[in-house]
């Protein structure tokens, strides 16, 4: 049965592969013809007018220019009464990453840990891990979390860098408005709206680990009123390397594509419609369990991704202070990596409105609903029972703006309730206080409950996490211990209170600050206990087996401070600085036998700093440099580093723009995080790298 | 094969087109009010002449001069530096009224309003373009106040204290304006 399985795998890989290569080709013909089309053809008719450089505006144009947009009331950084960074699509350009997880790496409180060439650990505020579940992921509303083990699979998502209009990403118990997961912080991902990508564009570029890249996009007015783009983007990564330098087999190569479409239909309603697919692979090694010595078995493999979504989102304003948002989309994913092969279906619908009750109260309320449709294909080593389920996700949400003091002092008071097919009802009851003693300055506290809902994997999967040889210290017995993990269906929410306390000040025109400081108080932390071994004889000799479940029997105290600094020392020169400091203390119960988890705390680093330094120098270059300062992960032995980025960009012409990026130039290659306990893929070491990149706008 | 065809497309080319790329500054973000009220400092001086006298000479630079709180802050950025009829435009912060001298456009903040009078009658004869967002600022004797009508920004202009201080605003400008006279008419 076990043969049978690897061929269709290999048939699906081969008819993959070939799709793919036709794919990478048509992607390259394009590419190709674009350029060429735009190099040799003289001069071409000028693009639509990009709005933003508001100088070239008549006078006419600027008074019909809407100060504060009608629809949602766009609250300033200094109105938010959360923690807050904002990473603009110019971050995201002079920081030179080629990826969402790598922009994640300059917001202070995020701990982002490469694990390999294509698989990171991004986690908010303590417990990281491939399978980091206390973080909410959005792509233009559209959730990026995967329920079947409660994280984000970073490899699958592929969004064009230069759609992103901007990432604003909220540590800290999302508030009300994003529900269960959001438990120690969101990310919001946005992309521009079509009418800011119009025209086309073309980048590409290759380099030492990135084996080559390129994108293309062209944007247009489809009606008055109605603008679309459409992209098609391909890279292709390099292996990473062991810790001898010796490569592995984590390669990573996508194509993606997608369209998007704006549309004011009248003064008051608009219309959003968007999609995007995917298909690629990304490699790694994997170590599985086996009850044949040597009693694990390394190999290489490549997880096939790929995916489409649709999403559509109907705006329409009541009043000034007064509107309502409908959404609705469908994902599908599939992910079919060495350990598991799932296949996931989601629609998703959402409703808000926000009124106002009187001069001083303003409501946001909503509705939801969610339903995901899974189908897993078991393996010997992974297995869901059922192996597919519907499970239904029913949600609404209330939040109250009262104004006490006009201007000065506001009170958010709110709450989201769920109902989810593994724990039933769940409450996540929020407040917030903003004081803004001026315009510069603002001071906020909040008091939060958060929840994280238990997995697909914790409630109904089994695992063969290891088998341990006889006669070891660990199984003094004759026979070869397998050590299994299993779901439970007892298996509750992870509890968090949260208490924040916040200041940001707007200190000079050129200088910004901002602190967050957090006590996090945790229950119901996922512990495995270990059950009474018992043996077996099935399928192969006999061994015996060593059950272990997960349960909910650890709690935890973490703290830090957050600490983001924005200067523009001169007029072409800017520093941004993120510094972040965190502690994390956590206590199993008296009756748990989980000696394992306790090891979380020494997975995160007790502090980080960011330091980013932009240059506008003559001629149109651009000089960017990124420090980055990680502390050691104690528990895997995994040192503290130092690193730096380098970009040097240059203009020659208003539409070209030319780049070189030097990447992790401090060491030869260096680990962040290794292989932890309940993973299969082994890690590898991020190695120092170059890329060239060419931008052409048409 | 198909990655041999990506190499050979990373070739160095030119583009001759001509399109704007945008200037994309956000952060921390000014108010989009205030972003467009540069802009609106900016048409202004573009359409308003100032009588020779009020320049050492041909090159020297127009000053805009910030009384008061700023609440501009970066947005001031898209406009300093521009070219105004060949002269660059120069932004200042006053600290106190006795700086005024180099200034030809005196915004001044709201944060000022109890001291206008006094501001007002120090200038008085000088060839300043006084503007504000503050309420009634025309009415008190400025030049050119920006409103706020239904999320759009208009302006009001006293034409009489323009021309009191030697200053020809253009037909442009006034036709897209709300004229106004003082409260009080003066001789």
């Amino acid at each position: 049965m076990k043969m049978i399985h690897l061929d269709q795998k290999k048939y699906a890989q081969v008819t993959a592969s070939i799709g793919l290569g036709l794919a990478k080709a048509m992607i390259g013909i394009l590419i190709g013809s674009s350029l060429i089309t735009i190099c040799w053809a003289g001069n071409l008719e000028a693009a639509q007018k990009l709005p933003t450089d508001l100088t070239e505006l008549s006078l006419e144009e600027l008074m019909n220019i809407e100060i504060t947009s009608v629809s949602k009331k766009a609250q300033k950084l200094s109105d938010a009464a959360a923690a807050v960074f904002v990473i603009t699509q110019e971050d995201i350009r002079r920081s030179g990453v080629t990826s969402i997880p790598e922009a994640l790496r300059m917001v202070p409180g995020l701990q982002v840990a490469r694990i390999d060439a294509n698989k990171w650990a991004i986690t908010s505020r303590g417990f990281n891990g491939r399978l980091a579940n206390k973080l909410l992921v959005l792509i233009d509303g559209r959730s990026v979390y995967s329920p079947l083990y409660s994280g984000v699979f970073w490899e699958a998502q592929h969004t064009l860098l230069e759609d992103v209009d901007r990432i604003e990403v909220i540590r800290g118990p999302g508030a009300t408005l994003w529900g269960a997961n959001a438990v120690n912080g969101v990310i919001n991902i946005m992309t521009k709206q079509a009418k800011e990508t119009q025209g086309g564009m073309v980048a590409t570029g290759t380099g030492t680990e990135e084996r080559g890249f390129g994108s293309v996009r062209y944007g247009a007015k489809l009606a008055d009123d109605t603008y679309y783009r459409a992209y098609a983007k391909y890279f292709n990564r390099d292996n990473g390397v062991d810790a001898s330098g010796k490569e592995m087999a984590d390669d990573w190569e996508v194509v993606s594509g997608g369209f998007r479409i704006d549309s004011q239909t009248s003064d008051n309603n608009s219309l959003t419609l968007q999609g995007d697919i995917y298909d690629g692979h990304a490699g790694g090694t994997y170590k599985f369990a086996s009850l044949l010595a040597p009693f694990s078995q390394t190999f290489d493999d490549d997880t096939d991704i790929s995916g489409a979504n649709i999403l559509a989102r109907w705006k329409h304003d009541f009043s000034q202070s007064s509107d309502m948002a409908l959404q609705l989309y469908y994902d599908r994913t599939e992910h079919n990596e060495a350990l598991v092969e799932e296949d996931r279906d989601t629609f998703d619908t959402d409703f808000q409105h926000r009124f106002a009750l009187s001069n001083q109260q303003e409501i946001i309320w909503g509705l939801g609903y969610r339903l995901t449709c899974d189908d897993i294909n078991n393996s010997f080593n992974t297995s869901l029972e059922p192996d597919s389920r519907d499970d239904h996700l029913f949600s609404a949400f209330v939040q109250d703006n009262i104004t006490l003091v006009k201007n000065r002092l506001r009170l958010t008071l709110g709450s989201k309730f769920e109902h989810n097919d593994y724990t039933g009802f769940e409450i996540q009851p929020n407040g917030r206080l903003l004081w803004t003693p001026d315009e510069r300055h603002s001071v906020w506290a909040s008091v939060s409950r958060a929840v994280r809902t238990p997995s697909r994997i914790e409630h109904d999967g089994h695992y063969n996490y290891e088998v341990i040889a006889p006669f070891t210290p660990d199984n003094p017995t004759p026979m070869p211990a397998l050590v299994t993990l299993a779901g439970d269906r007892d298996f509750d929410s992870e509890e968090l209170i949260a208490y924040e306390l916040g200041y940001h000040v707007q200190a000079t025109s050129r200088l910004y600050v901002d602190i967050a400081t957090f006590y996090n108080v945790y229950d119901n932390i996922r512990t495995v206990e270990p059950g009474t071994p018992f043996l077996e004889i099935s399928p192969t000799s006999a061994h015996i087996v060593q059950p272990t479940v997960a349960d909910n029997k650890m709690d935890g105290e973490t703290y830090g401070v957050e600490l983001m600094v924005d200067w523009r020392a001169l007029d072409w020169w800017r520093l941004q600085g993120a510094y972040t400091y965190l502690q994390m203390q956590l206590h199993t119960d008296e009756d748990s036998g989980d000696i394992y988890t306790l090891n979380l705390e020494g997975l995160s680093p007790h502090h980080q700093l960011s330091l980013r330094s932009s240059m506008d120098l003559p001629k149109e270059l651009e000089l960017d440099m990124w420090v980055r300062y990680v502390d050691n992960l104690p528990y895997q032995n995994v040192g503290s580093y130092f690193n730096l980025d380098l970009r040097l960009g240059w203009k020659p012409h208003k539409n070209l723009e030319l780049s070189i990026v030097g990447q992790n130039l401090l060491d030869n290659h260096h680990p962040e995080l290794l292989k932890s306990e309940g993973e299969m893929s082994l890690s590898s070491e991020v190695e120092r790298s170059v890329y060239v990149k060419i931008t052409c706008w048409f | 094969m198909s990655r041999k065809i990506i190499r050979l497309i990373f070739i160095i080319a030119l583009c001759i087109t001509v399109s704007s790329w945008p200037n994309a500054h956000a952060d921390p973000p000014p108010s989009r009010e205030y972003v467009i009220k540069a802009v609106f400092l900016y048409n202004f001086a573009k359409f308003v002449e100032w009588p020779a006298e009020a320049f050492p000479n041909r090159r020297a630079p127009l000053t805009l001069c910030i009384l008061g709180k700023d609440p501009f802050g970066l947005a001031l950025d898209s406009i300093k530096g521009k070219k105004v009829r060949g002269r660059k435009l120069v932004i200042q912060h006053l600290a106190r009224i006795e700086d005024l001298e180099q200034c030809h456009i005196l915004f001044i903040s709201a944060s000022e309003e109890i001291r206008l009078p006094q501001i007002l009658s120090t200038i008085r004869g000088m060839s300043i373009l006084t503007v504000s967002d503050m309420k009634r600022f025309v009415q008190h004797g400025g030049i050119i106040n920006l409103v706020t009508i239904e999320t759009k920004v208009r302006f009001e202009i006293n034409v009489g204290v323009a021309h009191l201080a030697g200053l020809e605003i253009s037909s442009k400008l006034l036709k897209l304006a709300k004229i106004v006279e003082d409260d009080k008419k003066r001789k």
